[in-house]
């Protein structure tokens, strides 16, 4: 009896699941989701238009392919690099801007030539010379306290999601030498390469033992180690990383926090992607195109489906403001030297250096970048932002300022019209009769202009959770 | 008559034991980029042109034996108000480890990066402090440094008010938006409310918003309303930057907030050192002094904290030389601050440094000593802890533990007796 109540109950619930996720969201919500999931950006209203009205089969497809090989997917994925690499000029990882710039481009190149994850990761552990011209290097200047001990943390937390390391692997890295050059804040990461061999054994977690040999790079060999196929722990991480990454939760959670005790939601999801991941030479691009093509990213979102919405990361929050209203704002840093100016225009998600903020960032959870975790990125929402959403005279001026709204006011003279091009602009998605009829109302009983209208509206659409995230 | 206070105080800490403290809230008027120490508070008149430039005296203070430097008459005038810790050092000449030791009190170096005192006080508040106001509000802006939050994350980091206090519309951001009035921002919501369709934290955010109403229009908007204030007052702060904002900070501690935090800067003085110093000093000689003067006249001098100091000092050897032609250089291993209210005593000189204000040669105060004891008067554990996500508890102020980091809480100038254990 019990037998068959359970397997009743375990059917029930694989039909649940599987409508669950077979429910998918509308082509208006795959959109958006897709542009702010790959390029922290939001579709122009141009392109959302275009992607609504395109009524061929493969849309979807093209367009994840599209933006997966885009410059703006490059430089949100170095953003995320680079809150875990926690690249910044100044404390507590003091790269200086210099090193900073040299640093993130390695990263942004890598990711454009779409460099197996392997090799990514040797390349970094692999590194020698100067911090300005060899920039991988800065993976070891980026500590307070330079020692094998902390380099190694660093290592297992990042590759291997251990947030605690008991085994002694850090040995492979005590040759790791800084000399300064005469160049202001140059330095040259260099191996002390006849340094006497440990005469410990080294002896990983797995039991696996190493023993270095005189007068070679003794990292070479715990680095083979760690990033070999065998190695099923150094691709589960990064393929559950970018689950996260995806949908804001690790099938592991927290994405580097991996321990016995701390199960994967669904193990054969995660078996089939580390499969795919390593039988495709560590493909990072084939690994997120097989994540966003999956029903999970198409599915509705919860209850109903299977996403769920997360609030827009700091930086994207801010771009879209910007760009819902064509007012930029402008970065620098003028500590440390050299001065920092960044190019107008330039968006939060491609500054690349957390000691360059700005108060609206802040607000909104700019990581600082000072640990290495991924859930340093606080993505709640606070009064104090939704404060500023609703009442801050910075922002009212920049709507009504906005040389593009006052543009599409005078290109758009009929309420209908004017609905549908400011929420495709703000939202992606054109303004359903309801909301026309809503606005109707509304510009009547206040007794307002076309204008006036429109910028409760943009105000309204920004202070919207449709806005705020990503769903 | 004395005796009777006496007696009843004695009673009074009785019956409240150690517990009972005195201060409620801390105004830190944070000196960014580093002010001179003596050209401030360890004047050195002795010394040479080398040293004390073109200064030639010093300001004789209402206490007998403590004098400041000249260009601080008023508040020479009332050092019965506060104390004077001659002896700050920490060693460290760049900004960024600077402040990160000033605010945190914690030593860089360390692989964890701690939260700046305001936050740990916000924290350590987070439940009993109730106020529609923030716990911790920045006058006008927060300290750019460093990431506050530390490992405490965001949620505790100041307000930060932006706007100009000086001019005649305080645009606090978020409270004031000169484009909407109330029934403006109603007819808004009421639109949001129909336009919102989606049910992601929806009671949450419901709430939050109503909040922010309740924020914008309620006690919180007059007490940034400088306005309010009478003119006289206003005048007697300054009506400069750094005078209108620590008028605004007596008014937020007046409506219970906790830790205000002024920030004025400028006091990077590499060159053109004593054109600044001349231009500055009686801006803060005049803000400082009308503060302590109005907190004690409305009786909250004794339930408000107020510290004055920098990131570190400036070096007491003047360079002449180009490309500095009369400059001074970062300096951390001697500094000053003013401390006052809440519990400290007044008119007293904490620590010496040598004939040029160059060394310690008693009783060096460490940054952690400074913030522990400022801690103790609010009743917080200096000794306790705060949750790290991956270390577990974490000592709040780990260099106090260090007898090589810490040179002792400043039992001198305060009511609390040293215990035991410390001796």
């Amino acid at each position: 009896m019990k037998k068959t109540i359970f397997i009743i109950i375990a059917y029930l619930s694989c039909v649940a699941m599987q409508t669950q996720a077979s429910a998918q969201c509308s082509d208006e919500v795959f959109l958006r989701r897709a542009y702010l999931t790959v390029t922290g950006s939001m579709p122009s209203a141009q392109t959302a238009a275009k992607f609504l009205d395109d009524e061929s089969e493969n849309k979807r497809e093209r367009l994840i392919s599209r933006l997966l090989n885009s410059e703006l997917c490059f430089k949100y994925m170095q953003m995320r690099w680079g809150d875990i690499l926690r690249i910044k000029s100044e404390f507590p990882s003091n790269l200086w801007p210099n090193g900073v710039q040299a640093y993130n481009r390695w990263v942004y190149e890598h990711l454009m030539n779409n460099t197996p994850y392997d090799q990514m990761v040797r390349d970094l552990l692999l590194s020698e010379g100067s911090n300005f011209r060899a920039p991988a290097v800065n993976f070891y200047r980026g500590f307070q306290k330079r020692s094998p001990e902390n380099f190694y943390a660093n290592i297992n937390l990042l590759f291997l999601g251990n947030r605690k390391c008991s085994d002694n692997g850090h040995l492979c890295f005590s040759q790791v030498k800084f000399k300064s050059t005469k160049e202001w804040k140059e330095e040259i990461i260099y191996l002390d390469i006849h340094k006497s061999v440990p005469t410990q054994r080294i002896v990983l977690g797995d039991g696996t033992t190493l023993s270095p040999k005189q007068d070679t790079d003794w990292r070479e060999e715990y680095v083979r180690w760690l990033t070999s196929p065998d190695n099923r722990r150094f691709a589960e991480v990064m393929v559950n990383r970018m689950w996260y990454w995806v949908f804001g939760r690790g099938i592991v959670h927290e994405p580097d926090d991996w321990r016995a005790d701390n199960k994967p939601s669904d193990p054969a999801l995660l078996a089939r992607l580390t499969d795919y991941f390593i039988k495709n030479n560590f493909d990072i691009k084939k690994l997120m195109k097989k994540i966003l093509l999956s029903k999970q990213f198409a599915s509705k979102a919860a209850p109903e489906g299977f996403y769920t919405p997360q609030r827009l990361p700091a930086e994207v929050i801010v771009d879209a403001l910007a760009s819902v209203t064509g007012i930029w704002n402008t970065y620098n840093s003028r500590v440390p030297e050299p001065f920092t100016f960044y190019p107008p225009r330039t968006r939060a998600t491609h500054l690349g250096d957390a000691t360059v903020s700005s108060t609206e960032l802040e607000l909104f959870g700019k990581v600082s970048r000072d640990v290495s975790l991924e859930g340093q990125r606080n993505n709640s929402i606070s009064a104090r932002q939704l404060l500023y959403l609703m009442n801050s005279t910075v922002l009212e001026q920049r709507i009504r300022k906005s040389g593009i709204l006052k543009k599409i006011c005078e290109e758009n003279t009929t309420l209908p019209q004017l609905a549908d091009a400011i929420t495709l602009r703000i939202l992606s998605r054109r303004a359903t009769a309801r909301e026309k009829q809503m606005y109707e109302k509304y510009m009547q009983q206040n007794s307002l202009t076309l204008r006036d209208l429109a910028i409760d509206m943009v105000w309204t659409q920004i202070n919207s959770n449709e806005f705020l995230y990503n769903h | 008559m004395r005796k009777i206070y006496l007696t009843l105080a004695l009673l009074l800490a009785i019956v409240f034991g150690a517990d009972a403290q005195r201060a409620k809230s801390v105004i830190l008027i944070y000196l960014d980029g580093g002010p001179s120490q003596t050209d401030t508070f360890d004047p050195k008149p002795d010394t040479s042109r080398d040293y004390y430039g073109s200064y030639k005296g010093v300001a004789k203070t209402n206490v007998e034996g403590i004098e400041i430097g000249e260009k601080l008459p008023l508040l020479a005038g009332m050092a019965d108000k506060y104390s004077l810790i001659r002896s700050m050092t920490h060693g460290s000449n760049a900004h960024e480890t600077g402040h990160y030791a000033m605010i945190t009190g914690d030593t860089s170096g360390g692989a964890i990066v701690y939260p700046s005192f305001g936050t740990v006080i916000s924290y350590m508040k987070r439940d009993t402090y109730k106020g529609v106001l923030p716990c911790y509000v920045s006058v006008t802006s927060a300290n750019s440094r460093f990431n506050e939050g530390g490992f405490l994350g965001n949620e505790y980091k100041s307000f930060d008010t932006g706007g100009r206090p000086e001019k005649t519309e305080y645009e606090v951001e978020g409270i004031v938006n000169k484009f909407v009035d109330r029934e403006g921002l109603n007819r808004r919501m009421s639109l949001l409310a129909e336009f919102e369709t989606l049910p992601m934290d929806k009671h949450e955010i419901d709430s939050l918003r109503a909040v922010n109403m309740e924020f914008i229009w309620g006690e919180s908007r007059e007490v940034f309303n400088l306005a309010n204030e009478p003119d006289s007052i206003r005048q007697r702060y300054g009506m400069t930057r750094l005078g209108q904002s620590c008028l605004t900070a007596r008014r937020l501690v007046e409506a219970g907030v906790p830790f205000v935090n002024v920030r004025t800067t400028g006091w990077d003085t590499h060159k053109k050192h004593f054109q600044f110093m001349n231009s500055m000093l009686p801006n803060l000689d005049k803000a400082v002094s009308a503060l302590l003067a109005d907190l004690d006249s409305r009786g909250l001098l004794d339930s408000t904290i107020v510290l004055c100091g920098g990131e570190f000092g400036r070096s007491p050897k003047i360079m002449w030389e180009p490309p500095w032609n009369g400059g001074r250089a970062h300096f951390g291993a001697t500094f000053s601050y003013l401390v006052a209210g809440g519990g400290f005593h007044g008119g007293k000189v904490v620590g010496k440094t040598n004939k040029t204000g160059e060394k310690v040669v008693e009783r060096p105060v460490r940054p952690c000593d400074l913030i522990g004891t400022v801690y103790m008067l609010l009743g917080i554990d200096p000794y306790g802890t705060l949750p790290h996500v991956s270390e577990g508890e974490l000592p709040i102020l780990p260099s106090l533990l260090d007898k090589k980091q810490s040179g002792g809480l400043l039992y001198e100038i305060i009511d609390i007796k040293k215990p035991d254990y410390e001796k």
